[in-house]
Order: structure tokens, then C-alpha cells, then sequence
């Protein structure tokens, strides 16, 4: 991980200074997307006031990646009036987005949604949105027992993907500008103190304290083969035995990005949507005829775990799509950890090896 | 077939339009109602042109997913006509219907659905008049609470607003971690035995699990690996829920059941998914299930003594043969679902439904309420099948409102009240207050429990004669 030094580009704001840049943001007519505390659970939703963001320490239940990939879109829709056929794509994106709040594990999940959707033929509605959306994260001065981000190449503090970080110091927040996007989100801000060496060394002993809590030992990036030629391992039956088949650790994922496309209408009207869809159901794969490639529990709860850990990294440089939020192991209703399975797994092979 | 309405159509006129009609489907039967508005028409007696009348062979074919998808399809009420009871061409067609009525008035009523909205009546081929008499009313009635505009829609307004009274204290205490281990070595020996004499091939029970503190589902297969099994007042999976797949896999199965998870076993042999022979029900003496140092709502009233059916107990003092209650009573308190469902209830209709509304609103559609529920074992579920997409497969309000409605009624009479959909719910919707509210309805209006008797018909796919019909016009 990189650390956040002492950097001279960097301001330091009260609680209340804070709350007055957001207020700004949204008096520029930004839709700002934040963690917010609802029926006692916290999720992203886009904020009208700053009071209404939660900065505690903790993950959202769900990953932000909705605000990108929403998990029910329209791509387009259709009208049949006598031999003339008309088809609408909805308008584009056009309001700026800022995702405040944002856990470096939730970024990292974002840049791997912009690889499956922006690289090669890019998806027009989310590179619409993507470009209008700045991300500000929020440093980690705690880890959950589920977390380990350290353990896939992230880091409590990581800074990869966002436009602004931002750091807790006791009662102030560190707020540095990284991109050119992060530029000029905080143009406000522009002419504010700089964080002194106590605040910096406040805000490092926070996100060592979290990464003191990261105990998992890394994921290697020669596993990815390692798992791919294991493919056939007994030892996956019994790994994914107790997956129930819903797809709780697919979408609570930041970096999952399958899809299923349909159609609703008639002979006169219709749309066609995509919908979030996961390989953990017997759906995904069933085809027509009935037959199903990956038949049984184990086998869709292997393509997770393969596509997470070997197929991605494969074609990503050694990148893996596991983000290690951990969202997928705290809320698995059976306790599955997919970190678990590929350690599970790969130890096997060594052995059978 | 069911799409036609979703895309495109014109923006329906609303209230306040002097021109507004109400939209009413009426599903009515072929053999009595649909020849008595059909001699309405023949003897011309004036009734509003409000209803769409759809011709079913019998009220006995009406799925409530029929009248959810009138709903979701645009219409502002609907309308259910049948033979009166001892007219059925079918002979008993209406009479099983209407007990499915029955529970899904007192559902959609729970959910907060005007009632103004949903009309049952008995109209046989010669009541031409009653026929007439009623379209008027029904139309009067939704003509008052005006178009359903609120289907599957939500003002973000009333989001949050709405909030659930808090959990009264536990009547209880967590054992000791000494009753508990004791417990779990009792279930590890008798584990043993029964894989090593052969009882069993596979014995369904707890383990740890990767998480601090956390218990999972384990399948133990060989008498030296019963070690591995725990007991705590963490263990909360309704294991019932892996024996019609352990069925396929192992001829013999035994399962470590709760009180309330073999309620759940219970429910597959009624409904022949198990055979009795071919498991072995281990009933665990239970304290109740703790979350966040919260007793689960499920454990407050319950006694957590093994389930009647119980081949043994297993309990810190011993595994005794059969079912044998505890030497001393938990105490109990009363069922905190009942006062949050008091709660709703008192609130008006509509409130309800933004209640509702919000929580579904949330829903994901992961559908791991259905997975983890013992009694949701169907090949194909209908929320998966798509000529015609009888749920909508959209992640949005409506698709969301008409699943969730899906999944509480085909839980009538059934549910086991393990309330595992709740828990696992990412998103934390009170399905638990659904299913125990449904529970209650059946017990008040059939007399019935669900998971206590393995040779009783299930409430809804039975009927009595002189079942309540108030509500039937």
C-alpha cells in the first residue's frame, strides 16, 4: 500500500468544515452518494444533506457499485405502430456524481468494474456514468473480522482509483486531492491549513492500527494457476457442499459484474433491461434444453471462487477480482469463506502434488 | 401473456380527473358467475363497464399470483366470483379456494393493501341481479380509494419514517459454556455411534466455522470426524433445509433439528419429500439462538424442547432415545412478533403498505430467503420461470413487491417459523413478521400448526365445509 504522508497539497478540516464542503457539493447541483444509516442498516444512498452521511467506522452492507451498475437498468425500448418501428435508449447520464464515504476495498471493486465494462468495447451507459462520477474514499482506522484486503493487494488506505482520500485524525479529517477530478472537487477548499506532522501521525497510527488487524497471509499470484489446473480436485465437492445457491456474496460484491438481459413486452411495446445475475444459481448456466453444464452447488460455487481468483487475474496482468471486503463471508448464510476455499484448496494441491 | 401493460401503455388517468374509471379484473368461474353476469347482459340490467372479466374453469384454478399480477398489470381492484359452496362443478373446487382466500386477504391486508381493493363473492348462473348489484359496489368501493397508484412504488418520504418497536429483554440467559460443550459431546458421541453402526451415512450437524465465533452446517461422514461437530447458542442454520439434496446423496441421513428446524422436518415428510425410514432425527435440547447479544424473536415463547418426532435428544446430560423433554423448563415470555405485528396492525392501511413497501424496496433479489428456506424445495421455483415471467425478473419495486408477496403465500400453512429467511436477509426485511403473522392466521381460522403432525393435510390443500367465509359476499 502506499501511505499517506505528509502532503503539502492536503487540508485539513473540523467536522463542521467538512459538512460545509459536502453542503457545497450539493448546492452544485452534485448528487452525492453516501453511506446513510437506514432501518438499521447502513447502505449507499444519495444524500440531501451532509448530516445525514455515516463516517463510522464499518463497511455499508451492500458495495456502492449499484451507482455504476445499477442492479436493474433499461438499455432501451421499443414501439410498434403499424410497419414503423421506434426504438429509445434512455438519456444518458448527465448529473455529476460524487461516492463519498467510499472504503479503498469498495474502490478497488470499482476498477474492476471498469476493466469488464470499459476496456475492449466499452458499455456506453456505464462509461456515461462512470465519467461523471469523482470517488472519494475514506481510510480505514479499523478492520472487521472478515476483511482482508491486505491479503489481494489492498490496503487500509490504498489509493488507487480515488480522486480524493480521505483520512480520520481524532476529531479532523485529511483530505487529499489526487487526481485532477479530486482537483477540482475541492477547489473550495483551496487556501485551507495543511495538516501538521501530528495530525499525519495521527491519521498513520489509525491505519496501522487497521492493518495490525489485517493478520491474513497474502493470496499469491501464482495460486491463479494453480487453482485453474485443479479445476477437477475432489475436494471442491466438499468445499462448496453447504452453498445454499442464493447469491447474497455475489451482489453484496463490489467487483462482481455478471448480468442477465431480458425482455418484457408485447407486439406493441416493450423494453428490454439487464438485471444483476450470479453464478452461485442453477439459472445462470441452464440452457434451453434443460441442461445445465455446471449441474450441482459445488460446481457454481467453484466458478465463483475460480472467476475471482484465477480466470480474472489471468487475463488482468495477475490482478485478482477479490477485493477482500469480506462483505461475501460476513453475510453468507452458511459461513462459506471464499478466502477459506482457495487456501483450502491450493493446499490440497500441493499435497496431492 | 403478462407483459402487456409493463412498457409503453398510456399514463393512466389519476384521481382528481373527473373521467376516471376504475380498473377492475374480475376472475370468475365459468360454470356460474360468468353465466349469471352473461344473463346480466342478456336481461339488461345496467352495471358499470369498470370490469375486465376473465373466464376461469373454476375459483379453484386462481392462483393468487393471478390477482398480484392484475395488481401489478394496472389494475385498481380486483374482483373473485365463484359457485356458491355445494355448487362446485368439480365439487370442491371453491371450497379449497376459498381457504386460499382466506390467507391471502389477511396477507395483503398485513402488507397494508386497502381492502376496498379485493372483493370475493359466490354469484351462481341465475343471480343476474346479485351480479349486477356487485360490479356497482365494487366499483363504488375502489371509485372511493381512487387509482392504485402505490403498486410497487415508493415516496422516499415515507422511507424511513417507519420503524419497528424495539426487542423487549430476553427471558433468558445464554448457558454456560460448560452445559453447551457438554451438549456437544453428547451429539459427537451419539454421531459416532450412528456412523459406525451404520444408522446413518451422513449425520447433518454444526461446526465452526471461519469467522470468530461462528457456526456452520457440517456434513460428517465418518465416526472420526464426529469430533468435529459443536453445539452453541450460535448455531443457527434450519439444517431440515439440506435433506431433500442429502436425500439424493446419502441413503441414510441423520440431522441435528432444533425444536423449530424440526418442526421444518416435519413439514418434508408431510409433504413426502422425506422418507421417515430413511432419517434419523437427532432433536438438540435448545436454549434459544443468540445474534449480537440478541435472542433471536423466534426463541422467546418457545420451549425449546425437542420436536415430538424426534428419534433421539440430545441434551448436556445424556442422548436418550426418542423424545424426551428437558428435566428443567426454560422460561418463556411472550412472542416479541407479536407485539411489532400489533404494532403495524394498529397502524392504518396505509402506512403499512409504505412499511412494506420500504423494506421491499430494499430486497436484492438474492433470493437467499428462499435458499435457506426448509420448506422452498420446488425443482424450479416459480420466481425462475419465464414462459410466462410470472415474476418479474427486474430488481426494482414492483418486481421485488410481487416476489416477496410470491414467497409469503406459498409459505402459508407451512412455514416452520425457523425464521432463518430473516436472518440471512442482507438487507434485514422483516419476513419473519410476515410468516408468523400468516402462522397465526391459519391457526385462528383453520385451527391448524404448522410441523406438528407428519399425517395432517396442509391447510390449504384441504378445506372444511363450514370453513369462515365472512368475508365472501
Amino acid at each position: 500500500m502506499s501511505h499517506a504522508g505528509a502532503d503539502s497539497t492536503a487540508f485539513r478540516l473540523t467536522g463542521g468544515e467538512l459538512t460545509e464542503w459536502l453542503a457545497g457539493l450539493l448546492r452544485e447541483g452534485k448528487r452525492v452518494i453516501a453511506p446513510v444509516e437506514e432501518a438499521g442498516l447502513r447502505l449507499f444512498r444519495p444524500v440531501t444533506s451532509p448530516e445525514q452521511i455515516c463516517l463510522a467506522p464499518g463497511k455499508t452492507r451492500l458495495s456502492p457499485k449499484d451507482s455504476l451498475f445499477p442492479k436493474n437498468e433499461k438499455l432501451f425500448s421499443y414501439a410498434v405502430r403499424g410497419d414503423e418501428v421506434t426504438l429509445e435508449t434512455p438519456p444518458a447520464e448527465d448529473r455529476e456524481q460524487v461516492l463519498f464515504g467510499t472504503r479503498p476495498c469498495d474502490v478497488a471493486g470499482l476498477l474492476r468494474l471498469d476493466t469488464v465494462f470499459l476496456k475492449g468495447a466499452p458499455d456506453e451507459q456505464y462509461a456515461a456514468r462512470r465519467s461523471r462520477t469523482a470517488i472519494v474514499s475514506l481510510a480505514c482506522e479499523s478492520a472487521e473480522p472478515e476483511c482482508f484486503c491486505t491479503a489481494v493487494g489492498g490496503g487500509p488506505a490504498a489509493e488507487e482509483g480515488s480522486d480524493v482520500q480521505v483520512l480520520a485524525a481524532g476529531e479532523l479529517w485529511l483530505v487529499r486531492p489526487l487526481t485532477a477530478k479530486g482537483e477540482a472537487l475541492t477547489a473550495a477548499l483551496r487556501g485551507r491549513t495543511a495538516p501538521s506532522q501530528e495530525e499525519w501521525a495521527q491519521a498513520r497510527a489509525g491505519i496501522e492500527r487497521a492493518e495490525a488487524s489485517l493478520r491474513q497471509n497474502p493470496v499469491a499470484r501464482e495460486w491463479a494457476a494453480v487453482l485453474e489446473a485443479n479445476f477437477d480436485l475432489p475436494l471442491w465437492e466438499a468445499v462448496g457442499q453447504r452453498c445454499v445457491g442464493c447469491s447474497i456474496c455475489n451482489f453484496v460484491c463490489p467487483s462482481c459484474s455478471c448480468f442477465d438481459v431480458h425482455d418484457g413486452g408485447n407486439a406493441f411495446c416493450g423494453e428490454r433491461c439487464r438485471s444483476w445475475d450470479s453464478c452461485t444459481f442453477a439459472t445462470f448456466t441452464r440452457h434451453g434444453s434443460g441442461h445445465n453444464p455446471r449441474p450441482t452447488q459445488p460446481s457454481r460455487y467453484r466458478q465463483r471462487v475460480l472467476h475471482k481468483f484465477a480466470y480474472y487475474p489471468q487475463s488482468n496482468a495477475g490482478e485478482f477480482m477479490c477485493v477482500g471486503c469480506g462483505r461475501c463471508v460476513r453475510h453468507c448464510p452458511v459461513g462459506l469463506s471464499i478466502y477459506e476455499s482457495v487456501n483450502q484448496i491450493v493446499s490440497a494441491a500441493r499435497e496431492q502434488s | 401473456m403478462f407483459q402487456t401493460a409493463q412498457a409503453g401503455s398510456s399514463t393512466p388517468p389519476t384521481l382528481g380527473h373527473k373521467d376516471w374509471e376504475p380498473r377492475i379484473v374480475a376472475l370468475i368461474c365459468n360454470w356460474c358467475t360468468y353465466a349469471g353476469a352473461d344473463m346480466a347482459g342478456t336481461t339488461r340490467r345496467a352495471y358499470p363497464a369498470s370490469v375486465r372479466a376473465i373466464r376461469v374453469p373454476c375459483t379453484g384454478r386462481i392462483d393468487p399470483l393471478l390477482i398480484v399480477k392484475a395488481f401489478e398489470q394496472g389494475a385498481d381492484g380486483v374482483l373473485i366470483s365463484g359457485c356458491h359452496p355445494g355448487d362446485c362443478h368439480y365439487v370442491q373446487g371453491n371450497l379449497v379456494a376459498r381457504r386460499r382466500f382466506t390467507a391471502f386477504r389477511a396477507l395483503m391486508e398485513f402488507l397494508g393493501l386497502d381492502a376496498k381493493r379485493l372483493h370475493f363473492a359466490w354469484v351462481s348462473a341465475s343471480e343476474s341481479m346479485k351480479w349486477a348489484t356487485l360490479v356497482q359496489d365494487v366499483t363504488t368501493a375502489v371509485r372511493q380509494v381512487g387509482p392504485l397508484e402505490d403498486w410497487g412504488k415508493l415516496s422516499d418520504a415515507r422511507r424511513a419514517a417507519l420503524s419497528l418497536p424495539p426487542m423487549p429483554a430476553a427471558p433468558r440467559e445464554v448457558p454456560s459454556a460448560e452445559a453447551q460443550e457438554a451438549t456437544a459431546r453428547q451429539l459427537q458421541s451419539l454421531a459416532a455411534k450412528l456412523l459406525g453402526d451404520g444408522q446413518a451415512s451422513v449425520v447433518i450437524g454444526y461446526t465452526a466455522g471461519p469467522l470468530p465465533d461462528q457456526m456452520v452446517p457440517a456434513f460428517i461422514t465418518r465416526p472420526e470426524d464426529a469430533t468435529k461437530l459443536g453445539w452453541n447458542e450460535r448455531c443457527y442454520n434450519d439444517l431440515a433445509t439440506f435433506l431433500p439434496e442429502a436425500k439424493r446423496k446419502w441413503p441414510k441421513v441423520a440431522v441435528a433439528l432444533k425444536r423449530c428446524d424440526g418442526r421444518a422436518a416435519i413439514g418434508l415428510l408431510q409433504e413426502h419429500q422425506l422418507e421417515r425410514d430413511k432419517l434419523v432425527q437427532i432433536g438438540v435440547s435448545c436454549h434459544g439462538v443468540w445474534q449480537n447479544g440478541q435472542l433471536a424473536a423466534k426463541c422467546y415463547a418457545c420451549d425449546g424442547e425437542v420436536g415430538s418426532a424426534s428419534d433421539f435428544t440430545v441434551a448436556a446430560d445424556g442422548v436418550h432415545e426418542g423424545a424426551v423433554a428437558a428435566a428443567t423448563k426454560r422460561t418463556v415470555a411472550a412472542d416479541p412478533r407479536d407485539a411489532r405485528i400489533a404494532h403495524l396492525e394498529a397502524l392504518p392501511a396505509a402506512d403499512r403498505w409504505a412499511f412494506w413497501q420500504g423494506q421491499f424496496d430494499r430486497c436484492i433479489r438474492c433470493y437467499a430467503c428462499r435458499a435457506v428456506c426448509p420448506l422452498c424445495y420446488c425443482g424450479v421455483c416459480v420466481a425462475d420461470k419465464n414462459q410466462p415471467q410470472w415474476v418479474p425478473n427486474t430488481i426494482d419495486a414492483k418486481g421485488n413487491l410481487t416476489w416477496n408477496i410470491t414467497r409469503a403465500f406459498h409459505l402459508v400453512g407451512r412455514c416452520s417459523s425457523c425464521d432463518e429467511c430473516a436472518r440471512v436477509c442482507p438487507v434485514d426485511i422483516n419476513l419473519e413478521l410476515i410468516n408468523h403473522r400468516m402462522a397465526r392466521e391459519v391457526e385462528t381460522r383453520f385451527g391448524y400448526r404448522s410441523g406438528e403432525d407428519p399425517s395432517a393435510s396442509p391447510p390449504l390443500a384441504t378445506f372444511r365445509p363450514d370453513d369462515p367465509q365472512e368475508f365472501i359476499r
